[in-house]
């Protein structure tokens, strides 16, 4: 079976998306100013918490031998409150504005989307993977 | 019925509508990913992937309504 969309996929997707913010955040300091610059970036890294949540969430509920409980109780004892109210205060800071919130938020979803966009158009996914090159028969 | 009227009505409206909406497509999408996973066990890690990502985006709808809610909140007198 092909790792490529694997779960592999989604800690490269996350690796990448920190990286983009901490490039983004000079020249946004620089070009955008101070609070529109943290703001996008504080979207960011709550966008990125918040799908490291629901994806440990889902890897430790739904998976063939059952649910680890005291875990997922953990989880959403973790995710619903505090990050849901994390994210009420970034929106209520007054230095704020909600569109750097929401760009920065969405920042994630803009990177999955490329990285699947590259996959498809450079054709990654239908090459032979080296380790399922079975070899021709004489 | 006048412009702020309207909005106090159509704005808790938006977001029952989005919350119901996302609750029902994370619902079957749950629902379908758990018959696929016990169809094939083995594959449980590219439909775990497939179902991370349409939960986030899912959720994402959500909060997008939630932000517009807060946005358009002010402008309620």
């Amino acid at each position: 079976m092909k790792e490529n969309l694997d779960l592999g996929f989604l800690d490269r997707t996350l690796r990448t998306t920190g990286i983009v913010l901490l490039i983004f955040l000079p020249f946004g300091l620089y070009y955008l100013g101070v609070f529109p610059a943290l703001a996008v970036f504080s979207g960011g890294v709550w966008g990125i918490l918040n799908f490291v949540f629901i994806s440990a969430l889902v890897r430790t509920t739904f998976r063939a031998e059952g649910p680890n409980k005291h875990r997922t109780v953990a989880l959403m004892l973790f995710k619903f409150p505090l990050l849901y109210v994390s994210g009420y205060f970034l929106l209520k800071v007054p230095q704020f504005d909600v569109l750097p919130l929401v760009a920065g938020f969405t920042t994630l979803f803009a990177v999955m989307t490329l990285k699947a966009l590259g996959r498809l158009v450079l054709a990654l996914d239908d090459k032979e993977q080296p380790h399922e090159r079975v070899p021709k028969a004489l | 019925m006048d412009y702020q009227a309207m909005l106090s009505w159509a704005l808790p409206m938006g977001v029952g509508l989005a919350a119901v909406g996302s609750g029902l497509g994370l619902g079957r999408a749950v629902g379908s990913a758990m018959e696929a996973i016990g169809r094939q066990p083995e594959a449980s890690g590219k439909i775990q992937t497939a179902m991370i990502i349409g939960a986030a985006l899912i959720e994402a709808l959500t909060i997008y309504a939630l932000v517009v809610f807060f946005m358009m909140f002010g402008k309620i007198g």
